[in-house]
């Protein structure tokens, strides 16, 4: 038989008390320790390492992981194939293609390519980022009180992006969204040439108007105006260490060293006034409930998937096309009838390009058109 | 929230009703005559005891109970720039148990479709500053020594839609941009061996082949430290959503650094800066200045529950009840997690519990006696690299609210006397007004 003294009974007796008034620290607060710089990795964290064959004391490591060498997989890449891969620009522009193209030229590819999501100008409006249209001067607004009628900081190439070399890289590689990889350079050129126009980016303190001949060399001499807009300093030979000594201070961040334990002053309750939730889809639920049938949305047709691979990026919007299934938008066009509709589709109309920008046989892009119809009546 | 009230409201409506109903018809084959007392649950012999299951040939590749279909990623619009495509879907973290993440749940972020690799067309290439430039097709790249790693991957816009207010009240749309995997491949450092990587060579461009062709720039010292290729989550292939057939896994750091349909290396002599470490993925100040190349995702915690999710709606006053949550830091491994009862005022210290790993999600506990009172619960995470996490305005203080990026401060949730939950903000709006008026005036004068 256990006796229990004293002793024991009052320890239970604070175990059972501490579920309710849990015991608080001695202190008020309490520094936490952490390694020194040069124990740290190169962002900051603690550098763990292989020890009795133990990696950070939890993970076993084969011990000849770090002594053998020697494997021979795989072969050495033609300089074709290098070539053909090494599709970056970096920011002192190593990459960049030979080529050229006019602000003019890049307004017509703009509206035929772009416009549709970004916005005449670029401005946006079309639940795609605005591209145009923002001063350098809001990035300094805070919008804490989003009733106080403050503008937000606009983050729009010309004011915000610190190298014309990445918009090069995007365009050529990022862009247009539902078929990039497609502009020729030359392309490319004139794109980036329309771009900085509409922001008003110069070079060598001139204007780019719609006839200047934007070529390699002139695009390299673009410095873009918020490029000392951004810390730390990652170019230089210290780079890599700039970056251990900001992230190793968690004080340039806010995160702290110290717990505050007990009379530490957070400020007051702040509850939801705008809430988002109405907008998730699906409405979340912790029903364990069996799932109600689901109609078939035709789905499987051939040319509804071809309409998710080729036109939901932009028929998907309501703000760029008409997206099927919205019987109040379609039923003018529908009206038009089938011919009127399959020439739209197929030679292009307003801001939609012939064929949707695709390389789709005609049958298949009416094949598409008839879906959308079908969808939507 | 109320809608989740009625639902329990009906169930005991039905579950009275199915009472009435048996007693009435308890028939002849069950052992005991029933009273109004007892479940029917108990005394009937449920319908799947009385007849045949699925064949086991019926899913070669399993999936969950039907009854489990809530449990599911969700979008929200707002979350997108502009479509599905380049958008996110949120991970139910508040539905998961333990500190793995079921591969069809681990949330989907992809920024210009998830790319379908056929595996036999798969090539990664290595080129730049190296001795030997390599190609390798998949087979080839599977045949090095592998390991096996836990960690979370994290978004960096993670909690974005808290820093001027609450907005959501679910925790899989407040956290849900995170997920955590077994991952398996093979070592950087070990495959580079052969490779022989330049002493010039101090930066890394990762490239994926997707729709979007992500890169992103790597410093050498993480590609040699922990930095993995890795082909596997969960025992299984990477999923499309995460990759599929390879990805780049840089522990502790941005989600998007991890990158996916990983194509190509290419290894120089300076950073790259490339679309999503300049126009995105960097975090604007008060000053107007903004920070770039912020790696690790900071020490972070969350009590998922309760939470708005999983309420006490079901709790009566005196019940004991664990509080449990989620504890991580990319810069190291969680050293322990405090909990508050009055909006972190003061603070106790909860227990660990399961594996404590580097880099990875750690699961906490507490277990509390609800004296039917409400409570403002919150938690805060420490890490062995000497970090805590921050209040609201300890954050905001410094960073302002247009950062998007990389917020970690404390998540408080109100827990009413009805035991529903809330997600509130605790925090001093003046103190954060002061603080950042005085940024935006240093740099004025500066």
């Amino acid at each position: 038989m256990l006796k229990l003294n004293r002793k024991t009974v009052s320890v239970f007796a604070s175990i059972a008390l501490a579920l309710t008034a849990p015991a608080f620290a001695a202190e008020k607060e309490i520094k936490v320790k952490g390694p020194s710089f040069k124990e740290r990795s190169i962002d900051g964290a603690v550098d763990y390492k292989v020890k009795n064959g133990t990696y950070a004391g939890v993970y076993k490591v084969n011990p000849q992981r770090d002594k053998i060498k020697g494997f021979s997989y795989g072969r050495t890449p033609t300089a074709n194939e290098i070539k053909a891969s090494d599709i970056d620009v970096r920011y002192d522009w190593q990459g960049l293609p030979d080529g050229k193209g006019t602000a003019a030229k890049g307004d017509e590819l703009f509206n035929k390519h772009c416009s549709m999501c970004h916005g005449d100008f670029g401005a946006g409006g079309k639940g795609y980022p605005p591209l145009s249209g923002g001063e350098k001067s809001s990035l300094k607004n805070q919008l804490l009180d989003p009733e106080s009628g403050d503008e937000p900081p606009h983050k729009v190439i010309g004011s915000y992006w610190p190298y014309a070399s990445t918009l090069w890289w995007y365009v050529k590689t990022g862009m247009p969204f539902p078929h990039p990889m497609s502009l020729t350079n030359d392309e490319v050129y004139s794109i980036v040439a329309y771009l900085l126009s509409v922001n008003e980016v110069q070079i060598d303190g001139e204007d780019i108007d719609d006839d200047m001949v934007i070529d390699k060399k002139k695009l390299m001499k673009v410095v873009m105006p918020n490029v000392d807009g951004f810390y730390p300093d990652v170019n230089g030979k210290d780079g890599a260490l700039n970056m251990k000594k900001f992230l190793s201070n968690p004080q340039n961040y806010g995160t702290q060293t110290v717990r505050c334990m007990k009379n530490c002053e957070p400020g007051e309750v702040v509850h939801i006034k705008n809430s988002l939730d109405e907008g998730i889809i699906p409405p979340v639920s912790e029903k364990r409930d069996l799932p109600k049938e689901k109609k078939s949305s035709g789905g499987d047709n051939k040319y509804a998937k071809m309409f998710e691979a080729s036109c939901n990026s932009c028929h998907g919007n309501s703000a760029i096309a008409p997206v099927p299934g919205d019987k109040e938008a379609w039923a003018p066009r529908i009206k038009q009838g089938k011919e009127t509709l399959y020439e739209h589709a197929l030679k292009g109309f307003k801001g939609m390009p012939p064929k949707g920008g695709t390389n789709l046989p005609d049958a298949d892009i009416k094949g598409i058109v008839d879906y959308m119809i079908e969808k939507s009546k | 929230m109320e809608n989740r009230i009625e639902n329990k409201t009906e169930q005991r409506r039905g579950f009275l009703k199915n009472i009435a109903a048996s007693v009435v018809a308890a028939g002849a084959l069950a052992p005991v005559s029933m009273s109004a007392k007892d479940d029917p649950a108990l005394i009937e012999e449920p319908e799947w005891g009385k007849k045949l299951g699925l064949p086991v040939d019926k899913y070669l590749y399993g999936v969950p109970s039907p009854y489990e279909h809530n449990v599911k990623r969700r979008v929200h619009k707002l979350l997108s720039s502009g479509d599905m495509y380049a958008s996110v879907a949120m991970c139910p973290i508040q539905d998961l148990e333990g500190i793995i993440t079921p591969n069809g749940l681990f949330f989907n972020r992809a920024h210009g479709g998830v790319a379908i690799v056929d595996p036999n067309k798969y090539r990664l290439i290595i080129h730049g500053l190296v001795e030997k430039p390599l190609v390798l097709t998949l087979d080839q790249l599977k045949r090095y020594p592998s390991e096996s790693r836990i960690h979370f991957i994290e978004c960096p816009a993670n909690g974005s839609t808290g820093w001027r207010a609450p907005q959501f009240n679910t925790l899989q749309f407040m956290k849900g941009m995170m997920s955590q995997a077994e991952w398996t491949g093979v070592k950087l450092s070990v495959l580079l061996k052969d490779v022989g990587v330049k002493p010039t060579a101090k930066w890394v461009l990762a490239e994926g082949s997707d729709n979007s062709h992500m890169g992103r720039t790597i410093p050498i010292e993480k590609i040699m430290d922990d930095a993995m290729l890795v082909w596997a989550q969960n025992g299984e292939a990477l999923r499309p959503e995460q990759g599929y057939p390879v990805r780049l896994l840089v522990p502790g750091w941005e989600g998007n650094l991890n990158v996916k349909w990983l194509k190509r290396l290419e290894f120089g002599d300076k950073p790259w800066h490339a679309k999503e470490e300049t126009s995105k993925y960097t975090m604007l100040t008060p000053t107007g200045k903004a920070v770039r190349y912020f790696w690790p995702m900071e020490v972070n915690s969350v009590i998922t529950h309760p939470s708005p999710d999983k309420p006490w709606t079901d709790l009566k006053k005196g019940d004991l009840v664990e509080i449990q949550g989620l504890a991580w830091s990319g810069h190291g491994t969680i050293k322990g997690v405090d909990i508050t009862f009055d909006g972190g005022k003061n603070w106790v210290e909860a227990s660990l519990k399961g594996l404590v790993l580097p880099k990875a999600w750690t699961r906490f506990s507490y277990i509390y006696k609800w004296d039917g009172k409400p409570i403002i619960l919150g938690s805060r995470a420490y890490d062995d690299a000497g970090f805590v996490q921050p209040t609201i305005t300890e954050e905001v203080s410094k960073m302002g609210v247009e950062g998007i990026y990389h917020r970690n401060a404390i998540v408080t949730w109100e827990v009413t006397a009805k035991g529903e939950v809330n997600n509130v903000h605790v925090r001093d709006y003046k103190k954060e007004r002061e603080s950042i008026e005085k940024m935006q005036k240093g740099a004025k004068d500066a």
